[in-house]
C-alpha cells in the first residue's frame, strides 16, 4: 500500500489493460473532469450531514467558550464577549489539573486492562470448540448490545443494603461482605467505575481482535512452532505484528471513549458520591458547565478536553501511520 | 408533497384566525395543552389529588389537556435549562424553596405579582415559601406545600423495648436507640436509621446547638460549619450516628430510600419527611408506625428541621393565563387541606393545624438565601463533609473547616 508501490501497479494495471479501459481513456478531458468529481459528488451528503451534525455544534462551542453564558444568558440565548476569561480561569483551578490527573491515570488504567483483556479473550476464542466460541460470542454481543441502563442493574448488584453481590460472596465464605460497602471511598469508587467500563468494552476488542487473528497466516504460525517458538514467542513474533494496527486504532478509539466517560460513572456513582476531591473530567465537566450553569466555562473544559484526547491518541496515530508506511 | 407543506401552513393561517377571532367567546375550543412539572412526590404520595385537579381545570377549561411529568429532584433543573435553552419549558414548575433565587435572578420565571390576590389564603401565604419566590420585591412563584422532617416509628418495637413513650430529649432517644438495639439482633438492623451523608437530618443537629451553615457579613458570605457550636453539633450527629444507625455512611437517603429499609422491618425509627406513611411505602408495618418531632438535646423543644417546601413557578415562554388559572386550582383551599390529609404543611396560616408535621415546624432552619447555594448543592459539600467525618477520614474540626472554605468560596463565587 506504500506510495512507492503504486506506479509499480499502475505499469502492471497498463500492461494488461482491457479493450473497455482503452476506450474511456478517449473520453474528452470535459468527460474525464466530471467522472473524477463524481466520488466528491457522492460524498457530499455525507460531509453536509457531518457539517450539520458536528461542525455547528463545535461553532457554537467554541463560540460559547469566548462568552459569559450562564442561565441568565441562556434564557436570552446570547453570551457577552469575555475572550479568554473562561480559559484563564478553569487553568487557574487547582481542581481541573487535579482531576486531568486523575482521568489520565484512570483512562491509563482502564484502556490498559481493556485491551489486555480483550486480546486474552480473543486469543481464547480461536482455541475454544465451536460450540464454546458461540456461546461465548453470543454473550459478548450480549454485553455489547446492553444500554447504558445496565448501570443500574450494577449499581443494585452492589448495593450496600440488598446487593446480590455482598449476599452471594458472604453465601459462598469468602468472608463477611454483609453491608460492604463498595463506593466507601473515592478510590473504590473510581475501581468500581473501571470494572463496569472494561467490562462493556472487552467485547468491541474482543470482536475486533478475533476477526484480526483470521488474518494471521497459519502457516507462519505453524512454521514457527516446528522452529521451536514457545507461545509467548509465537505471539510476539508472529500475532503481534499482524495485529498491531488493529490493536492501535482499538487502543486510540478507548482513550478516546473513555477520557471523557460520562454516564457510566455518573449513574453508578450517583449525583451525590461526586465532588472535587474524586471528579472525571467527563463529570467534571458535566458539574461546572451543567450544575453551576456557568455553559460558558463548560464550554471552554470541553474545548481542553478535545484538545487533550487529540494529544493523547496523535502519538497512536503517527505509530498507526508508520505501521502502514512499513507495510 | 410542496403541496401538502402549502395546504398545511394555509389551514394553519385559517385556523389561527379563526382563534384569534373567537379569543372573545367564554370557551375556547381548539385542542391545546399545558405541561405541568411536578416531583415524583407527588407522584409517589398524593397521585389522587393531581388527577381530580387535572380533571376540575380540563372541566373548567374545555380542550385543554394538562399534561403532568413527573420529575426527580436530583435531575430537573439540568432538564429545565435544557428546555429554557430549546425554547420549550414547561408551562408550570415545581421549584424547590431553595432552588427558586438562582432561577429568578435569571429572569427564568414570569411575573406574577399582578395575579397574587386571586390565589386562595394568598394574604396568610407561609412567609418561608413566600420569600423563596419573591424576587426584587416581584412574585414569582406560588407556594404549594411546606413540609417539616418527622421520626417515623414502629411502635411495636418500641414498646418491645420497654419504651413507653416517644423521647423528648436527644439523650433519652440515644439510650431509647440502645435499648431497641438490644432487642433487635437481626444483622443490619438500625435502631433509628439515617443515610449517612443525609445533610438535612445532620444539619439539624448543627443548628440545635446554636451553629449555622454560612452567614453574612459586610454584603459578603462565610461558611460557618468550623464555628464551636458548629462543631458540637456535628460531633454530636457523628456519637447519634453510631449508636443508632447501620445505614451506608457514604450512599445518600435516596440509595436506598430509608422507608423501603423501614419496610424490610431493619428499622426501629427514622427521620424524614411525613408522607411516608402514605400509599403503602411501609408495607405491612404501616399499622404499627406512629410519629413523633425528632427530640432536642434541650429536653422537651424539637430538634429544628428542614422547613423544606415548593413553589409553583411560570417559566418564561410559557402560557401565562392558563398556567396562573392551572395554580390556582392546585393551591386552593379545597386541595390544600387535602394535602394536609396527606401529612403536609398548608401553604397558608390560616390553614395550620395541629399535626405531628406542625409542631415539628415550629423550630426550624433554612439554607443560606445564596443564589450561589445551589451549587454547594451539587458540588456535594455537605455531603462529602459528612461521609469524611462518619468513616474518620477526617476529624470533625477538619471536614467542618474544609467544608466551611469551600462554601464562603461557593456562596461568593
Amino acid at each position: 500500500m506504500s506510495s512507492s508501490q503504486v506506479p509499480d501497479r499502475a505499469a502492471v494495471g497498463a500492461e494488461i489493460t482491457p479493450p473497455w479501459s482503452r476506450r474511456r481513456r478517449r473520453r474528452s478531458p470535459w468527460q474525464r473532469a466530471g467522472n473524477s468529481s463524481v466520488p466528491y459528488l457522492l460524498v457530499l451528503p455525507v460531509l453536509a450531514a457531518i457539517g450539520a451534525v458536528l461542525a455547528y455544534p463545535l461553532y457554537k462551542l467554541v463560540v460559547i467558550s469566548f462568552q459569559k453564558y450562564g442561565l441568565f444568558e441562556l434564557i436570552r440565548r446570547h453570551g457577552t464577549w469575555v475572550g479568554l476569561d473562561n480559559y484563564r480561569s478553569v487553568l487557574g483551578d487547582g481542581v481541573f489539573w487535579r482531576t486531568l490527573e486523575r482521568t489520565v491515570v484512570f483512562t491509563i488504567a482502564n484502556v490498559g486492562l481493556t485491551m489486555l483483556l480483550g486480546t486474552l479473550i480473543a486469543l481464547l476464542l480461536v482455541r475454544v470448540s465451536s460450540l464454546v466460541r458461540v456461546l461465548l460470542t453470543v454473550g459478548l454481543v450480549l454485553v455489547w448490545s446492553m444500554p447504558v441502563v445496565a448501570v443500574q442493574v450494577w449499581y443494585w448488584m452492589t448495593n450496600y443494603q440488598n446487593g446480590v453481590l455482598n449476599y452471594f460472596l458472604t453465601e459462598v465464605h469468602l468472608g463477611d461482605y454483609f453491608q460492604h460497602d463498595w463506593y466507601a471511598t473515592n478510590f473504590s469508587k473510581l475501581a468500581m467505575v473501571t470494572a463496569l467500563i472494561v467490562w462493556g468494552a472487552i467485547p468491541f476488542v474482543t470482536i475486533t481482535v478475533y476477526a484480526g487473528l483470521a488474518q494471521v497466516p497459519s502457516e507462519l504460525v505453524e512454521a514457527a512452532e516446528i522452529d521451536g517458538a514457545g507461545p509467548l514467542r509465537v505471539f510476539r513474533d508472529v500475532t503481534f505484528p499482524v495485529l498491531k494496527p488493529i490493536l492501535l486504532i482499538l487502543t486510540s478509539l478507548s482513550i478516546i471513549w473513555d477520557f471523557g466517560v460520562f454516564a457510566q460513572p455518573w449513574l453508578l456513582v450517583t449525583a451525590s458520591g461526586w465532588n472535587a476531591s474524586n471528579y472525571l473530567m467527563g463529570v467534571y465537566v458535566y458539574i461546572e458547565g451543567y450544575a453551576h450553569s456557568d455553559f460558558g466555562r463548560g464550554a471552554a473544559i470541553s474545548l481542553l478536553m478535545l484538545l487533550i484526547v487529540a494529544l493523547l491518541s496523535v502519538f497512536y496515530v503517527r505509530q498507526m501511520v508508520k505501521t502502514e508506511e512499513a507495510g | 408533497m410542496r403541496v401538502r407543506y402549502i395546504a398545511a401552513v394555509c389551514l394553519v393561517a385559517a385556523l389561527a384566525v379563526t382563534v384569534s377571532a373567537a379569543t372573545a367567546a367564554p370557551s375556547r375550543s381548539t385542542a391545546r395543552s399545558i405541561t405541568v412539572w411536578l416531583q415524583t412526590d407527588a407522584q409517589n404520595g398524593w397521585p389522587d389529588i393531581v388527577a381530580s385537579v387535572n380533571s376540575q381545570f380540563e372541566k373548567d377549561h374545555p380542550g385543554v389537556k394538562v399534561n403532568v411529568q413527573y420529575q426527580q429532584w436530583t435531575q430537573h433543573l439540568t432538564k429545565f435549562d435544557a428546555t429554557l435553552a430549546g425554547g420549550n419549558a414547561p408551562d408550570v414548575i415545581e421549584m424547590g424553596n431553595s432552588e427558586m433565587t438562582k432561577y429568578m435572578a435569571a429572569g427564568a420565571f414570569q411575573d406574577i405579582t399582578s395575579s397574587k390576590s386571586s390565589f386562595a389564603n394568598s394574604s396568610n401565604w407561609l412567609s418561608g415559601l413566600q420569600k423563596a419566590a419573591t424576587y426584587g420585591g416581584h412574585l414569582y412563584g406560588v407556594p404549594y406545600y411546606a413540609g417539616s422532617r418527622v421520626v417515623t416509628y414502629r411502635t411495636d418495637l418500641f414498646k418491645k423495648a420497654g419504651i413507653s413513650k416517644p423521647p423528648t430529649s436527644l439523650a433519652q432517644f440515644t439510650v431509647d436507640a440502645k435499648k431497641l438495639a438490644a432487642k433487635n439482633t437481626a444483622k443490619g438492623f438500625s435502631p433509628v436509621y439515617i443515610a449517612g451523608p443525609d445533610w438535612y437530618v445532620a444539619m439539624g443537629f448543627v443548628y440545635d446547638y446554636g451553629g449555622q451553615i454560612a452567614k453574612t457579613f459586610k454584603g459578603k458570605w462565610i461558611g460557618t460549619l468550623n464555628s464551636p457550636k458548629a462543631i458540637a453539633g456535628l460531633t454530636a450527629y457523628k456519637n447519634f450516628f453510631n449508636v443508632a444507625s447501620h445505614a451506608s455512611k457514604t450512599q445518600d437517603e435516596a440509595h436506598p430510600f430509608p422507608y423501603t429499609v423501614y419496610a424490610q422491618g431493619l428499622v426501629g425509627a427514622m427521620p424524614g419527611p411525613t408522607w411516608v406513611t402514605c400509599c403503602n411505602l411501609l408495607g405491612k408495618y404501616t399499622k404499627a408506625s406512629a410519629q413523633f418531632v425528632m427530640p432536642s438535646h434541650t429536653a422537651g423543644k424539637p430538634m429544628p428541621g428542614f422547613l423544606g417546601g415548593s413553589d409553583l413557578a411560570v417559566p418564561v415562554g410559557a402560557n401565562k393565563a392558563l398556567a396562573v388559572d392551572w395554580i390556582k386550582d392546585f393551591t386552593d383551599t379545597a386541595t390544600e387541606k387535602a394535602l394536609q390529609a396527606k401529612g403536609n404543611i398548608p401553604n397558608a396560616t390560616n390553614l395550620l393545624g395541629d399535626s405531628v408535621n406542625e409542631r415539628a415546624a415550629a423550630r426550624s432552619w433554612f439554607i443560606p438565601s445564596s443564589k450561589n447555594w445551589v451549587n454547594v448543592e451539587n458540588g456535594n459539600i455537605l455531603r462529602s463533609m459528612l461521609t469524611q467525618i462518619l468513616t474518620g477520614k477526617l476529624t470533625v474540626k477538619q471536614a467542618a473547616t474544609f467544608a466551611s472554605q469551600n462554601i464562603t468560596s461557593v456562596l461568593n463565587g
